[in-house]
């Protein structure tokens, strides 16, 4: 009975597959007049930032990026509540040997370096290549380095949880107050300043910095569940 | 072509060479250790000239460009040392041992060298 239910489900999704699909079209020649000549003119024009894929990802179609950031998030939660259950008997350790003390002060200085890398690659987002999630990214592995050298390194999940839900509901209340403003989600309602100055393009470094915050908190948190799961 | 030019494409080249160098070393050594030194040792200078080239030849135009190349310099000079004695190490702990074309395989100089230590603290 079970089977027959399914088989009957899966022939009506088919079948509707089949249908949505028929209608989706041939692919045809490239259309000449696309999207692209708007996105390189606003983005000067308008926005006055430098950066087209920025403008792009943050005020285009910042909505996806909005649908991206929860996806990281879910993906975070998701792997933390797998592991906890598995990986409870590890112990404290996150490593197996004790780091030399050459690799414990090395780690030591290049750790404010890292992060201030980090920090550059988000702030500047708008004026050059890279963007939150990649300064989120070496933010993590400027972590992931102490995390590896120090066997007691610990980082509060308190913190990151508290950064990560403060940039989340931050970068929607930045898109509301567009919609108030303007009328539209993710809005641009503030100054947009001079191209190429830092405080230039309105909302987008702001949200491009809430990003790397939450980016960096995900990915910090990913990798101590990872390395470091405490007993209890 | 001006000083600055000729001064940082001597840079250039000698850095390209040290780098060429490296990857033939990688290609090249018969083990991991042997592999770590042409791999990290040549190529730290090989990044390391080249980055100071870019910086001299910019010299002309904007002086903030060797600044920049300097600060790259103290972190290639801080990261890439400590990274190839921690690959190097981890291998050691791991247990593979050098490869050494002589009868005596178990040759472990290191090890002596520990364990003598060990001894006169006793």
């Amino acid at each position: 009975m079970k089977k027959v239910i399914v088989l009957l489900l899966l022939a009506v999704t088919g079948y509707y597959l089949v249908i949505s699909f028929m209608d989706l079209g041939k692919y045809g020649p490239v259309v000449e007049t696309g999207v692209k000549d708007f996105y390189l003119e606003k983005t000067v024009s308008e926005l006055h930032v430098a950066n087209t894929i920025t403008s792009i990802i943050v005020n285009f179609r910042g909505f996806d990026t909005l649908g991206e950031v929860t996806v990281l998030f879910l993906a975070a939660t998701a792997l933390g509540g797998i592991l906890y259950k598995r990986r409870h008997d590890v112990g404290e350790r996150s490593v197996l040997f004790p780091s030399s003390s050459i690799v414990k002060s090395g780690s030591k200085l290049l750790f404010p370096a890292i992060i201030l890398l980090g920090a550059y690659v988000f702030i500047h987002g708008h004026l050059s290549p890279g963007g939150g999630f990649q300064g989120g990214a070496i933010i993590a592995t400027g972590f992931l380095l102490m995390l590896l050298a120090y066997d007691n390194f610990s980082v509060s999940h308190n913190v990151l949880s508290f950064i990560e839900s403060f940039a989340g509901i931050f970068f929607v209340l930045f898109g509301l107050a567009g919609m108030m403003m303007g009328g539209t989600f993710l809005e641009n309602f503030m100054p947009v300043g001079k191209l190429n100055d830092l405080f230039s393009g309105g909302i987008i470094p702001i949200i491009y910095i809430l990003v790397g915050f939450k980016v960096a908190a995900e990915l910090t948190g990913l990798i101590y569940t990872v390395l470091h799961e405490k007993e209890n | 072509m001006s000083l600055f030019e000729i001064i940082g494409g001597f840079f250039l080249v000698l850095g390209s060479i040290f780098l060429f160098l490296g990857g033939l070393g990688i290609f090249r050594m018969p083990d991991v250790y042997n592999r770590l030194q042409a791999g990290t040792k040549a190529t730290t200078l090989g990044a390391m000239s080249v980055i100071f080239g870019v910086g001299i030849i910019q010299l002309e135009n904007d002086w903030t460009w060797i600044v920049k190349a300097m600060v790259i310099l103290i972190f290639i000079a801080f990261s890439n040392p400590i990274s190839s004695h921690a690959l190097a190490r981890a291998m050691y702990k791991g247990k593979t041992y050098p490869f050494i074309k002589s009868k005596d395989k178990d040759m472990d100089a290191y090890k002596e060298y520990i364990d003598n230590q060990k001894m006169e603290e006793e």
